[in-house]
């Protein structure tokens, strides 16, 4: 019986969530009947490998290669630091392998969408933005819009990290000038600046968020290009923003421990302008690795839009949403003024 | 000379503090007076 296989490039913090997820069997349902699972897993650190397989414990085939290896796989899920995705996405989508990013660095948020020609013309999709912010953020703003008439802004807010890769991003985003759009044009805004308190699911609550190099916006845009405002910003202390400018002082965390998302969106309905705001509290790595995962296994089944996209821009978002709560993140609603 | 420079070298470093204290001092805005979150059940999301 022929295998489904996923590959994972990257087993650090994120994607080791990815490996418990893929396992656990919350998402059974999506795999074909016919074709059982089984993971190709990176091949670098004996450390990974081991604590990989105490995770799968047997429960599906595993394969320690490279991620394209002889045979390339049905799908990929990219989880290695940042500005390492567009080389290795173009060789899996050359060799015939869906692919899914969870880069949260705008170049290569930017280098990867220009991959569409290639993917369309391999008949694959690639999706771009698959974890936590982007990722999560593009699917709750995507659920909040779909039931609006008119999309006038939608501002996203994200607090905490996963693992190192994730906080160096986080260190780096801040120094860098964010990318709004603004009804017209981008607009450069410099890191660190546009201090805006926002409201989180406890654990979290309000944090202080600036704006900074995120790639939200980006993909946001593709699907609301009528929108006159979309930005993006993500919480940091005090400390955070004094050594922005400087090369991290410590060494990260292993998990930056909980976090949270939030997309707030502003438009029409029936005449009457309207705010929705959905958010999810949860360890950023987990939540990352379940969308990445609901979005893998979708586009293995023919889910996804072929070429490059965003979540936002899936006929049917609201499946991935509905694959990251059965994974145990819950999705809420703020009610109130 | 010397003096021009020591003077410069302070108006940078005043001024250098002040904009720090700007920058890290305040509050981004005011939080939701009332209110509160609630999470969705799987049929909001079909």
């Amino acid at each position: 019986m022929a295998h489904l296989t996923v590959a994972l490039a990257g087993l650090g913090t994120t994607g080791t969530h990815v490996v418990r997820h893929l396992v656990d069997g919350e998402l059974g349902g999506l795999l074909p009947v016919d074709r059982p699972l089984r993971l190709r897993l990176p091949d670098r650190h004996v450390e990974d490998q081991a604590r990989a397989e105490r995770i799968i414990a047997g429960r599906v085939p595993v394969e320690f290669s490279p991620v394209v290896g002889e045979q390339p796989p049905d799908v990929a899920i990219l989880a290695t630091p940042c500005r390492t995705h567009v080389s290795v996405a173009t060789e899996l989508l050359r060799a015939g392998s869906h692919v899914v990013s969870i880069s949260d660095s705008p170049e290569d948020v930017i280098e990867l969408l220009a991959l569409d020609e290639l993917a369309r013309a391999n008949g694959r999709s690639l999706v771009v933005g698959a974890g936590m912010a982007p990722g999560l953020s593009c699917l709750l703003a995507r659920l909040a819009g779909d039931q609006l008439d008119e999309v006038d802004a939608i501002s996203i807010a994200k607090a905490g990290t996963a693992g190192p890769a994730c906080a160096r991003q986080h260190h780096q985003a801040l120094k860098r000038p964010g990318r709004d759009w603004a009804g017209q044009g981008w607009e450069l805004r410099a890191g660190g600046s546009g201090r805006d308190l926002a409201w989180f699911p406890e654990p979290i609550g309000a944090r202080d968020c600036y704006r900074g190099a995120l790639p939200s916006p980006i993909l946001l845009h593709r699907r609301y290009p009528e929108a006159q405002r979309l930005s993006a910003r993500v919480s940091a202390t005090r400390r955070d923003r004094l050594t922005s400018r400087l090369p991290m002082l410590r060494k990260p965390h292993q998990d930056g421990g909980p976090g949270a998302v939030r997309a707030d969106v502003r438009g029409w309905r029936d005449g009457a302008v309207e705010t929705i705001v959905y958010a999810v509290a949860a360890f950023p790595s987990a939540a990352a690795a379940a969308v990445a995962v609901g979005a893998a296994l979708r586009a293995a089944r023919g889910g996804a839009p072929m070429g490059a996209a965003g979540l936002s821009e899936w006929p049917n978002p609201n499946e991935v949403l509905a694959d990251v709560r059965r994974l145990g993140i819950s999705i809420s609603t703020f009610t109130g003024s | 000379m010397l003096t021009l420079v020591r003077r410069v070298v302070a108006a940078l470093g005043l001024a250098g503090l002040i904009a720090t204290l700007f920058r890290l001092r305040g509050r981004g805005g005011v939080p939701p007076q009332s209110g509160g979150w609630r999470e969705l059940d799987e049929g909001e999301l079909a």
